[in-house]
């Protein structure tokens, strides 16, 4: 297994995107430590004497960020792990077809985890779902959902379209 | 057509595309929803999908995976990587084939921490193997001891392998930990003896170094304190049962944080630092975990699993019969599987099997871990291997897979006791819940 | 095996093992749908939460993922009539009961079918009275109650909160392992399940707190599904309802024995509460259930009106008195 390197992403990427990265980093770190904080106040609290009512919604919120985020990144970083064993022993040519076929599938993958998503959040959206004791509206956390895992579709489809474009004009 | 018909082709088609290079993740959830499609419905599929990925990134339980990870990140931060490894250096560096003995202990102190075997290889062998380079050591055998080494990270608790398996196989997590400790010791022993025949044997595979005094390796010791206290408030409070796995983790990254400004490392660089290696690395697990899931539901509508229940009863084979046949399927799929990925995989498929012939599913999960991490070093496709010839392209793989094949040999005899003596591994559980 | 052309196999999904208590209703149901079509409809059955989730079971069945299943509306974040009016049953004495007053319930109320949307049900589901079976400490007084994490459904969740449990919602199936690690110190649940779902290995005390228990929608198939079947093979499914209700209720009576004697046997230790106690309980649990059938109206339900109604039609029958719904059709 190996994760890919990613080529240069930092220099070559434009300002837009490094303050896109940083907003990305931003939320999912708050959602990692607010996790962690709810958690550990909840400990802290049994072990003393007072209880942290629904500190279990707030980790689950606050994870629903961080990962969602967390494989957003990982997608835009190429760190999704593969066996890359007989990849590397195959001619260039197999080599450029295997890379594409990741990439399709990584988008379709995506897309359909994303479309999947979608169809239940519309069947639930007049629901008006919400956690059980602090009450929290779940919709916008399905939105964010859905939201990170359609442009991780998006950023593999537009990987695949560019290298199928590059291997039309190198012909 | 048949749904265990269409389950057996899925397998196969998944090998193909897995070994083609598609990722993991991608890889399981496409023949998963693929499989779904065909046998209930292109909707349900798509629905199932739906549901299984919000769960799976709103799930309480799933939330220790980040958590350790991060709290291994933090202890990183903190510059704990190679310390481990140097305390053990300052011992036993003097003695021949001392400071691969060293790499162990090393390997096995950073594993309880990092919770994952490649992250143990690729860091510990960082400072080690050029050390070890230094000083003259054969360069494959001293790879290899890495490579095995490194296996240890994925047993010592806290373990992020076995926290998944306590998770889907609903088996208390702090017994798992417990069950885990003698199996560890002794593996670890187990590779020390392993160096000290080879240099033995052949002395000019791991060279003398020079001895260090006293107040150096008093020095070493105190460096790791500190560590060694948060590792043992971690594990002790989660077998003690101050608290849960998860909370055990949220707990561990604030001890982490607390130690990262004890050793004056804190920073908002080495936090960021920390949180972004987190985030990448969680995405990749749980893009891994969603396609397994999907892929599980998959094989559980195609009844396969119980199909294998009645063979291997209709078969009336042994119990240990059974089990030496699933330690071969483990170890040759864990030649081209990510272990978290052949976890959550095969568990589905086993358990069932292993509570069949009445054996325990403790017993079973650190079997299947302790399996798992053999695949981590075997040929052809060892992963470890691979991670540690990625930082030193010049040494050759064959010579590391050569290396490698002591250590394999003890690794099959320490299997092979495990399975024989089960109480190796239920001794201490049982005390604990005493 | 092909099947027999004109042959119906239909899916059915559970979350427990197939030797659960539950499961053993589902196959005496089963197995009368076979009978009674002379083979025409076959279930095809799949334990232990292959294909149901354990909270959008509803959503996944009205999309076909597996055609007819248990459902559990009391844990989909999106049902919220169904999360509370379980706790309008106080007083209430037996299981028959309890579905014959959710039945007059949903005939009255058109709210409470709402939730269920694309769905048709099968039966309802009723249960033993629960008590809570606790880990580490025993609940020998409300007081006891103080700082125990615990597994509880949302209607006795604030009446626990008030004697300062910290009471968390999650599926009954995730309870055995969740107690095994010590996610939760105990959990509110019926004798019958010490046995069942083996719940006395995970616990040590039991305490007899009788708190209220209510009926549900417990098994379903899609609207759309339903819509394809033969007048005749509707008519079967409408009549096994009754032959599925009757199956849940004596199957639960068998395992309420058995949990009990289970219980003994595993040296639980069985853990009365003072009269005054249950009394102060029940009086907060009832007033509650008004409070939280009130908080329905941000939904556009009525929720004090069914819960009164409960109310009436459970103290009609402790009277002595047959129920009788609105509709004036005794049941
Ligand atoms: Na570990
Ligand atoms: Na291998």
């Amino acid at each position: 297994m190996s994760e890919e390197p990613d080529p240069g992403e930092e220099a070559s990427a434009p300002r837009e995107a490094g303050a896109a990265r940083t907003v990305l980093l931003v939320l999912g770190s708050a959602g990692l430590l607010t996790a962690m904080a709810a958690d550990a106040v909840a400990v802290f609290g049994r072990h003393v004497g007072f209880t942290l009512p629904g500190s279990i919604e707030v980790f689950q919120v606050a994870a629903v960020v961080a990962l969602s985020v967390a494989i957003l990144l990982a997608s835009l970083n190429d760190r999704h792990a593969a066996v890359d064993l007989m990849i590397n022993r195959a001619s260039p040519q197999l080599q450029r077809s295997l890379f594409l076929g990741g990439r399709l599938a990584l988008a379709l993958t995506f897309a359909l985890l994303c479309a999947g998503s979608i169809w239940v959040s519309a069947d639930l959206w007049d629901t008006g779902e919400m956690t059980e004791v602090l009450a929290i509206p779940v919709r916008p956390f399905r939105l964010f959902w859905i939201l990170c895992s359609g442009v991780a579709a998006v950023h593999f489809a537009i990987q695949f379209a560019r290298a199928q474009f590059v291997k039309a004009s190198r012909r | 057509m048949m749904p265990e018909f269409i389950g057996v082709i899925a397998f196969v088609v998944l090998l193909l595309i897995l070994l083609g290079g598609i990722p993991i993740g991608a890889a399981l959830a496409l023949v998963g929803m693929v499989g779904l499609a065909i046998i209930i419905s292109p909707e349900a599929a798509l629905i199932k999908s739906g549901v299984i990925a919000f769960d799976t990134v709103s799930r309480y339980e799933l939330g220790v995976l980040p958590l350790f990870m991060l709290m291994a990140q933090l202890c990183f931060a903190a510059g704990a990587s190679a310390d481990f490894f140097e305390m053990a250096a300052k011992f036993v560096g003097h003695r021949r084939g001392g400071l691969a003995m060293a790499s162990i202990g090393g390997s096995a102190g950073f594993g309880a921490i990092s919770g994952s075997s490649l992250a143990t290889v690729a860091t510990v062998s960082a400072v080690a193997l050029p050390e070890m380079r230094r000083q003259g050591y054969q360069p494959g055998f001293a790879a290899a001891a890495l490579a095995a080494g490194g296996t240890l990270g994925s047993l010592t608790p806290p373990s992020g392998a076995l926290i998944v398996y306590g998770i889907i196989a609903e088996q208390s997590i702090g017994k798992l930990f417990g069950a885990a400790v003698i199996p560890v010791i002794s593996q670890a022993i187990f590779y020390v003896a392993v160096i000290a025949l080879l240099c033995r044997w052949r002395p000019e595979l791991g060279p003398v170094g020079p001895r260090a005094t006293w107040a150096e390796r008093g020095r070493a010791l105190l460096r790791v304190t500190d560590l060694s206290l948060l590792i043992l408030f971690v594990v002790g409070g989660l077998i003690l049962g101050w608290f849960t796995p998860t909370e055990a983790a949220s707990v561990g990254c604030v001890g982490a944080l607390l130690l990262l400004a004890f050793r004056r490392r804190f920073s908002r660089a080495a936090l960021g630092r920390a949180l972004t290696e987190t985030l990448k690395t969680t995405g990749m697990i749980y893009t891994i975990v969603i396609g397994a899931l999907l892929f599980s539901t998959f094989v559980g509508v195609t009844g396969i699993t119980g199909d294998l229940v009645g063979m291997v009863r209709a078969t009336g084979a042994s119990p240990i019969l059974a089990v030496i046949v699933m330690a071969l399927i483990l170890l040759a799929l864990g030649s081209f599987l990510d272990g978290l990925a052949l976890m959550l995989l095969m568990t589905p498929i086993f358990l069932p099997v292993i509570l069949g012939l009445g054996l325990s599913p403790i017993w079973f999960g650190i079997f299947l871990v302790r399996t798992m991490e053999i695949g981590f070093i075997h040929p052809p496709l060892g992963f470890n291997v691979y991670v540690i010839q990625a930082g030193a392209r010049d040494i050759p793989l064959g010579a590391i897979f050569r290396g490698v094949v002591p250590f394999l040999l003890s690794d099959f005899v320490h299997l092979a006791l495990i399975i024989a003596f089960p109480a190796i591994v239920l001794w201490l559980p049982m005390i604990q819940g005493h | 095996k092909p099947l027999p052309p004109g042959t119906i196999e239909l899916t059915y999904a559970s979350p427990y093992a197939a030797t659960h208590t539950f499961s053993r209703a589902d196959i005496t149901w089963m197995k009368w749908i076979e009978a009674e079509s002379h083979g025409h409809i076959r279930i095809k059955p799949y334990w232990g939460g292959v294909l149901l989730s354990s909270n959008e079971n509803m959503l996944e069945i009205r999309h076909g993922v597996a055609d007819i299943g248990m459902i559990t509306p009391m844990y989909a974040r999106s049902a919220h009539l169904q999360r509370i009016q379980p706790s309008f049953y106080s007083g209430i004495r037996s299981i028959p009961d309890q579905v014959a007053v959710y039945k007059c319930l949903a005939a009255a109320f058109p709210a409470m079918n709402a939730e269920a949307n694309g769905l048709h049900l099968l039966a309802i589901q009723g249960g033993n009275v629960p008590g809570i079976l606790t880990r580490k400490r025993p609940i020998r007084t409300l007081a006891d109650l103080k700082g125990l994490r615990l597994r509880a459904q949302e209607d006795t969740a604030d009446v626990l909160r008030a004697f300062g449990a910290d009471p968390v919602n999650m599926s009954m199936a995730e309870v055995y392992p969740a107690m095994a690690k010590g996610v939760i110190d105990g959990v509110v649940a019926p004798a019958d399940s010490l046995k069942a779902v083996h719940l006395a290995d995970v616990g040590r005390y039991f305490s007899t707190l009788k708190v209220p228990r209510g009926a549900y929608p417990g098994r379903a198939m899609s609207q759309a599904l339903w819509e394809r079947l033969s007048p005749v093979d509707r008519d079967i499914f409408t009549r096994g309802e009754l032959v599925w209700e009757q199956a849940m209720n004596s199957e639960l009576d068998a395992a309420l024995t058995a949990g009990e004697r289970y219980a003994r046997s595993e040296k639980i230790e069985i853990v009365p509460l003072p009269a005054a106690d249950q009394a102060r309980f029940d009086a907060l649990y009832s007033a509650n259930a008004f409070r939280l059938g009130r908080g329905l109206k941000a939904y556009g339900i009525d929720g004090e009106a069914i819960a009164r109604r409960a109310a009436e039609l459970i103290a009609a029958r402790k009277g002595g008195g047959t129920m009788t719904c609105e509709t004036g059709r005794p049941s």
